[in-house]
């Protein structure tokens, strides 16, 4: 589904690499955690993958689309949840979702049935009425994704789409991903929370300082020995590829 | 066109809900208006039909102190307050506003009038006269009181040659035809009121304003990421400026109207002059289409500057003051010194101004008006232009 080779890019502020040739293979149906520090360049690549910044240097294709050339073809069959809440908190839940389907390009009873559907998945449809400013962060986080099934993606970007809400959304918000993903789509999913990318995705990839340190299932991950020793979770092969030090 | 109307109606959608927004938008200009139309009546009046009082005392009684009085009396401008009491008693209801000169006539006067040491009259005005206007009245009372020496000086020099009659012979309201004057605006013999001057002057403002709600929604949905997510939806940046320039352009044409309504219906029920919109409908609607197309795209260019709300409301707000102060919204261009004038003519709330003055002042046409037009919408063309380029640049980090 994602083909990424020899990918970087650099943003005009400066600095160093956001990715520095950066490699990597996601497959059809899969549901890869991409993990990584603060700064690792996550929201980077998914930014890519999105479509939203342009790939200057290497080749990404998603669902065979190359985005440098065909970026309209790979937005087609994708959707980026964005770690912000991006949506307009003083719409209603309905307006919200309306308005995206519309953005969209869809209209009648077509527009009325993904909008339905998608509110149904994230179990907003008896919210509908209100106001977004007013719903608590977990139901923000479940509209945030609603929007993003609007157009039934084949590839779903999450970007840390568990942050600051409860246990029972949190709960409520994997059982979807995985819900999703078991209907076709393909998850790419990134979180600071080991124990949901451990408990959820199927592939992980480690990324830091724009480089991929390692792919593969959690049991090959944790089977190879790192430094003469063996991780014991992920967390703390996590912490052995990336090192202890803070990076804020 | 699918994607803009839904970024239109969203807009309006927000618009409506942010009352903070319209307050500012529709109330802040109309107390403007009204405000400087009404509290600034009075000195436009005196550029145009002027109306100034004074009291008279006439300590003389004499021939000569009532030719005086008489020549006053006689100028259309000049309006006599009848006040009784002796000197100081008159010079303590001037000092309070109840007539904006006093002119004392000496005793004396008119017997002195001819000699080395002359009984001058004396004139006090109230606190509140302006240096102009006290120049003026002087200029005026210097002038009757020329007229009465010239009338003693050749009545003496008659009947010294003998012949009193031929004093008489003089007709010293012949000097009035020697001067004609007249305003220009409107072809007629009147001068713009305070309402023709503050309308459009507050109305520019206003729709300057709109860069501030304008470019404080923009950073905060780019902050909140859903420019991001649209442009993941392959809505092109072009588009997301189009979304937002229309609807806002939309909200200008409204103050514009309201605004105007305001000149024209609100103000003479509170005292004012109404205003007069001129004979050029075509014309006013370009100029209103002109100056909100430089102003929405001036509130975009600002939004895609700035990183925060805060900057955007502080670059917006001290521009905008900027810009009126420059643009003679708060203090009129000719008053400025000549290079002061030279860099507000470089702004487009002056080019907005002169161009509503063409309109309303000079019964200007759409072809006095275009090159003012074309100024402004080359204006909205380049800030536009300028906010594509910054946007694509930020949204690329």
């Amino acid at each position: 589904m994602i083909q990424a080779h020899n990918l970087s890019y650099q943003y005009a502020s400066g600095g160093a690499r956001a990715l520095d040739a950066l490699s990597l293979r996601v497959p059809q149906g899969s549901l890869y955690g991409l993990l990584g520090p603060n700064g690792s360049g996550k929201t980077t690549f998914l930014s890519l993958l999105a479509g939203v910044l342009p790939c200057p240097q290497g080749r990404l294709s998603v669902d065979g689309h190359d985005l440098g050339r065909a970026p309209a073809k790979a937005q087609a069959v994708s959707a980026l949840v964005p770690q912000d809440l991006a949506f307009y908190p003083r719409l209603s839940v309905q307006e919200n979702v309306d308005f995206f389907a519309g953005v969209m390009g869809y209209a009648g009873a077509d527009a009325r049935g993904r909008v339905d559907e998608a509110l149904r998945l994230a179990a907003l449809g008896h919210l509908r009425g209100q106001r977004a400013e007013r719903c608590s962060g977990g139901l923000k986080r479940r509209l945030n994704i609603a929007i993003g099934l609007l157009n039934r993606p084949r590839l779903l970007l999450l970007d840390e789409p568990t942050v600051g809400i409860d246990p029972q959304s949190r709960r409520f918000i994997l059982q979807s991903v995985q819900e999703i993903h078991a209907a076709g789509t393909t998850v790419v999913y990134t979180s600071h929370y080991m124990e949901e990318v451990q408990a959820l995705c199927d592939t992980i990839g480690i990324l830091d300082r724009g480089r991929l340190l390692a792919q593969g299932a959690l049991k090959e991950l944790l089977k190879a020995p790192r430094g003469g020793r063996k991780p014991k979770d992920l967390e703390g092969l996590f912490l052995e590829l990336t090192h202890r030090a803070l990076r804020d | 066109m699918g994607p803009l109307i839904h970024l239109v109606r969203k807009e309006l959608l927000l618009l409506r809900r942010d009352w903070h927004a319209l307050l500012l938008l529709f109330l802040m200009p109309t107390v403007f208006i009204l405000i400087m139309s009404l509290a600034l009546r009075g000195l436009f009046a005196s550029h145009g039909r002027v109306v100034i009082t004074y009291a008279l005392l006439d300590q003389d009684r004499s021939p000569a102190s009532q030719l005086l009085a008489g020549h006053l009396a006689g100028q259309a401008e000049f309006q006599r307050i009848d006040l009784a009491g002796d000197e100081a008693r008159l010079q303590a209801a001037v000092r309070a506003d109840q007539a904006q000169f006093l002119v004392r006539i000496p005793a004396g006067f008119g017997a002195a009038l001819l000699r080395p040491q002359p009984q001058a009259v004396e004139l006090s005005g109230a606190p509140s006269v302006e240096p102009t206007l006290l120049k003026l009245f002087d200029a005026s009372l210097r002038e009757a009181a020329a007229r009465v020496y010239l009338k003693a000086s050749l009545g003496s020099l008659a009947r010294s040659m003998g012949d009193p009659s031929a004093a008489d012979a003089l007709d010293l309201d012949a000097v009035n035809a020697l001067v004609a004057s007249r305003s220009l605006y409107m072809g007629e013999q009147r001068l713009p009121s305070s309402v023709q001057q503050n309308v459009p002057a507050w109305l520019i403002f206003a729709m300057f304003f709109i860069a501030i709600p304008l470019s404080n929604t923009w950073v905060q949905e780019r902050s909140h990421g859903t420019y991001a997510r649209m442009l993941s939806l392959g809505v092109p940046r072009w588009k997301l400026l189009l979304g937002k320039l229309l609807p806002y352009l939309g909200v200008n044409l409204a103050q514009a109207a309201c605004m105007l309504a305001v000149g024209v219906y609100l103000v003479p029920r509170l005292g004012g002059d109404a205003l007069d919109l001129g004979d050029a409908p075509a014309a006013l609607a370009l100029m209103v289409l002109a100056v909100s197309f430089a102003a929405v795209s001036w509130g975009l260019l600002i939004a895609n500057v700035v990183r925060t709300s805060e900057q955007a409301t502080i670059f917006t707000g001290v521009g905008n003051l900027l810009l009126g102060l420059l643009g003679g919204v708060m203090v009129p261009l000719f008053v400025m010194p000549g290079w002061l004038q030279a860099i507000g003519r470089l702004t487009p709330v002056a080019w907005g101004l002169e161009g509503f003055l063409d309109v309303f002042l000079r019964r200007g046409g759409l072809a006095q008006v275009a090159p003012r037009a074309a100024l402004l919408l080359a204006f909205g063309v380049a800030a536009l232009g300028l906010a594509h380029s910054f946007f694509k640049r930020r949204s690329r980090g």
